[in-house]
């Protein structure tokens, strides 16, 4: 049986191209072949979780079969006008969608062996699923389609590590087939999409990841000594780790969202140059957007809606303050179980932090500080440090130099 | 119900207090969100404000940035819910 | 018509790039010879793409180059240094360093049987570092570093259900290089379990994958390359004119002398400064613990003796001192040193490989070592003694190799009670 790991080389785009050959020929005739696509996903799936990732498969069928009956338990709860908007109940819900993620995630602090509930992807199909039942929560969906819920759920292309999509944004696309000369310039977007994924992650990805990063971390633990171990070559690891991270996961959501447009649906685009950010907030614009968009949406924004609400906090401040180091713990907490994730996210929430702090004394002090080429370059040149300096303790490289 | 005019003044004028400019009312078209003039936490304090306010309720999954990105924009879309 | 413009602009540039990329890979055109010059400068550049590659190590020892293959001390590039000697003295032979620092029998077993024949009746000289038998062997990120997929393909079209290819198989397979390509897994794992290959994978490592591989080796192992030449130059024009041993071991002494001065080892005072001094403290009483003589490396360098039997490959092995000075400081048992060398005697031993400079010895003589494990000045004179007559010759005799299969076994990897075993064939 073979196994095909998504985008994992050129073999798995020529049998990808082929497969999709017939979906093509349907949208560039304005027709969208349901059962046909539907089919291709199937095959795909199988490819992906079958042979000696077989466990995987299984898990992913218990996981859907699952999360599918919850979000129509909790939607029929909800438009049953005879119910009350439970907030106790809504909780609920949300923690049991989010539990098997939470036992795979902290499977690895007590037991050697990966959790038998894991699959690749289970976190990016959390954060859909989740999406949907606070989207419920506020009665934007009203009717349950399983077969939509279910193609968007396990909507191929996006599987393995996102973008993460929106409900009501996919069914948009999938209920509807976009005019020829719209279809010709997705193409054109997608096809030019998976060419500079190539060139990002086979080759700059290559490069950085795995001809220059072994040099570097090599050099790095052989000047260990000094304080805390830094060194010229620790420097170095904390730049091309980070070029490294950008190009393979941007190349990989190029890939991604090109197979998605040939497909006929507009997955929303992760990467929007993130190392010209002139600040923490403008970063998370830019970097990982449909995760850092999610987080925002799905849980600073409720977070700090029902502080206000409820007045938790005296000032507006605190509220957006402590809304940081949720998101951000969160995000760590959802990484791994690992200080290096933890202490990431941390320095997150404090950079987030300090960057409303300096916005705000700077609005307090309009025309103490100059603001023209210059001194933007110098914030953007600054971000981009503090950013790869974040990389580097993500990294968990500091584990290893530390303590190994 | 307030009429249209009062939506649009107060929409302005709470723009106006979140932004802390009045670039809102001089350019009721710019972009307030890739301009970095409101944020996560001072959309929360639109939508809080809107419904104290206007009596409007916007969960905050309706909130499309794409849909909610200029004054002139906000004004539409609390006019369309108001009616 | 519309469409199928559109469809071209889209398309178009790509599929013209992939013609002429695959008529690079697969056209049955050569990429002609390597030139003396290229040939000279990689014999001593030791770069890993020569090592990873087939095509330049091919055909140097074909013109008569020898393979030194060994570690980090290749590129202690004194005036003693094997390479310096033969070019100054114009000898019958030119060493092929083949290893850098990180380099282990595995990682040599894979480069020397993509050689296949061409090292047929051919002689080769081997320094085995007792620091590859560590108890866990080749550091999986060193062996990926120097990972060889033309090679792997090789050792896959030509694998055959034999104690040596099922071992190699699966030891690969342990390493994360051994499943980067999951076609490659798939017929590494067939290999391990004795089986043939699929058609499939048979067609993907020799025609589909393994004749583009062969092309890229072809196209681009020249490049890149460290150039030593002038270090050699240099390292050459300090010695006399014409050989003679007993000025050439004055020299050494001077040498050696003059650059160890200001360090309680004797040892090189530039790498002393450089990488002893800043941890000089915590280096005190560390290696007590070590121990070189249980370790999957035996049966990895069993590969390795398996290969030269094969090919009737003459080897000289010679098997490096610590500086015991540096022993003596850092608590590096002497007593493992000699169990790991008496193992080590014996596996070559008792398989026929009898040709074998054993300097373990030699660690307290002065000026013997570079720095701490690497052999310099008098230690590369003593080599020569050895390496000079053994090259001499450049074809082998046939060699009576009696290869035995168990040196592949977990028992003997990890077996350290020596008296088990009888020193003598």
């Amino acid at each position: 049986m073979i196994n095909l790991q998504p985008y994992a080389n050129p073999m798995y785009f020529a049998i990808l191209g082929v497969a999709l050959l017939p979906l093509i020929i349907g949208l560039l005739n304005g027709k969208r072949l349901y059962w046909y696509g539907t089919l291709v996903s199937f095959i795909f799936l199988v490819l992906i979780f079958d042979g000696n990732k077989i466990h995987q498969g299984i898990a992913l069928i218990g996981y859907g079969i699952y999360e599918v009956l919850l979000s129509w338990l909790y939607l029929r709860y909800r438009t049953n006008s005879k119910n009350k908007n439970s907030t106790p109940l809504f909780v609920l819900a949300v923690v049991l969608a989010i539990a098997p993620l939470v036992v795979v995630k902290m499977t690895p602090l007590f037991s050697p062996n990966p959790s038998l509930l894991g699959f690749l992807g289970i976190s990016y199909l959390t954060f859909k699923v989740v999406g949907y039942i606070m989207e419920t929560r506020d009665g934007v969906i009203k009717t349950f389609d399983a077969v939509k819920y279910i193609q968007f759920l396990f909507f191929f292309p996006t599987i393995s590590s996102g973008p993460i999509d929106r409900y009501r944004r996919f069914v948009k696309d999938y209920d509807s087939v976009p005019s020829r000369e719209k279809y010709l310039e997705l193409m054109g977007k997608g096809f030019h999409n998976i060419m500079l994924g190539f060139f990002y992650k086979f080759l700059l990805g290559y490069l950085f990841g795995t001809l220059l990063l072994p040099q570097v971390a090599h050099l790095a633990m052989i000047s260990r000594g000094g304080f805390l171990d830094i060194s010229w070559g620790l420097v170095g690891y904390m730049y091309v780790y980070s070029c490294y991270l950008f190009f393979d996961f941007a190349g990989y959501s190029l890939f991604a969202i090109g197979v998605s447009y040939f497909m006929g649906i507009e997955t929303p685009i992760n990467f929007n140059k993130p190392a010209i950010a002139h600040n923490v907030k403008d970063f998370w614009n830019r970097w990982h957007m449909t995760l850092s968009f999610w987080f925002r949406d799905y849980i600073y924004m409720r977070f700090v809606f029902f502080a206000m609400k409820h007045k938790l906090f005296k000032s507006r401040i605190t509220t957006a303050n402590v809304g940081y180091i949720l998101l951000f713990l969160i995000m760590g907490f959802w990484h791994g179980e690992t200080w290096y994730y933890i202490a990431y996210g941390i320095f997150h929430a404090c950079a987030m932090i300090l960057t409303d702090a300096w916005i705000r004394f700077k609005k307090r002090h309009k025309g103490m500080f100059p603001s023209n080429k210059f001194t933007y370059a110098m914030a953007v040149f600054f971000t981009f440090n503090t950013v790869c300096f974040s990389f580097l303790i993500f990294s968990g490289f500091l584990d290893t130099l530390w303590f190994h | 119900m307030a009429d249209n005019d009062n939506v649009q003044s107060t929409v302005m004028s709470i723009l106006t207090d979140l932004t802390g400019s009045d670039e809102v009312t001089k350019n009721p078209d710019i972009d307030l969100f890739t301009t970095g003039m409101l944020d996560s936490m001072a959309t929360v304090q639109l939508l809080l404000e809107l419904q104290s306010q206007l009596g409007i309720n916007v969960p905050v999954s309706e909130f499309d940035r794409t849909q909610w990105n200029t004054p002139n924009k906000i004004i539409a879309k609390v006019e369309s819910m108001q009616g | 018509m519309k469409l199928r413009k559109s469809l071209w602009r889209i398309f178009g540039p790509f599929i013209i790039a992939a013609a002429a990329l695959l008529l690079l890979l697969y056209a049955p055109f050569s990429f002609g010879k390597v030139s003396n010059a290229t040939l000279r400068r990689a014999s001593v550049s030791m770069s890993s793409n020569i090592l990873k590659g087939n095509k330049v190590k091919d055909q140097a020892v074909k013109q008569g180059y020898v393979p030194f293959i060994g570690s980090s001390e290749l590129s202690r590039m004194d005036s003693f240094h094997p390479s310096v000697l033969a070019a100054k003295y114009k000898r019958n032979y030119r060493p092929f360093l083949l290893g850098a620092a990180g380099t282990q029998s595995l990682t040599h077993y894979f480069s020397v049987q993509a050689m296949g024949n061409q090292m047929k009746n051919k002689k080769a000289v081997v320094i085995i570092s007792p620091q590859w038998f560590v108890k866990k062997g080749v550091r999986p990120s060193m062996f990926d570093f120097y990972y060889s997929p033309v090679q792997t393909a090789y050792f896959l079209a030509h694998a055959k259900n034999t104690a040596q290819d099922r071992y190699a198989a699966k030891r690969l397979l342990q390493l994360p290089s051994g499943t980067s390509d999951d076609v490659v897994t798939g017929a590494l794992e067939n290999v391990a379990l004795g089986r043939k290959l699929t058609s499939f994978q048979s067609f993907y490592v020799k025609d589909l994958r393994g004749k583009m591989l062969k092309q890229e080796d072809a196209m681009f192992s020249e490049d890149f390359l460290k150039n030593n030449v002038p270090k050699i130059q240099l390292a050459a024009s300090k010695l006399p004119k014409t050989y003679n041993e007993y000025k050439l071991e004055q020299l050494a002494n001077q040498m050696g002398a003059q650059q160890t001065k200001g360090n309680p080892f004797g040892i090189k005072q530039k790498f002393y400064q450089n990488r002893v001094k800043p941890l000089v403290k915590h280096l005190k009483g560390s290696q007590t613990n070590f121990n070189y003589v249980s370790s999957p490396e035996y049966a990895d360098f069993e590969l390795l003796l398996n290969q030269f039997a094969k090919e009737n490959t003459d080897v000289l092995f010679i098997i490096p001192p610590i500086n015991q000075k540096w022993a003596n400081y850092t608590g590096l048992s002497n007593t493992m040193i000699q169990q790991f060398d008496r193992k080590i005697t014996y596996q070559l031993q008792s398989q026929g490989f009898n040709n074998i400079d054993d300097l373990t010895q030699d660690g307290n003589q002065k000026y013997f070592m570079e720095d701490t494990i690497h052999i310099g000045w008098r230690g590369w004179l003593q080599v020569d003694q050895r390496v000079r007559p053994f090259l001499k010759d450049l074809k082998a005799k046939p060699q009576n190799y009696k290869i035995q299969s168990r040196f592949y076994t977990k028992k003997w990897q990890t077996q350290t009670d020596l008296n088990q075993m009888s020193t003598t064939k």
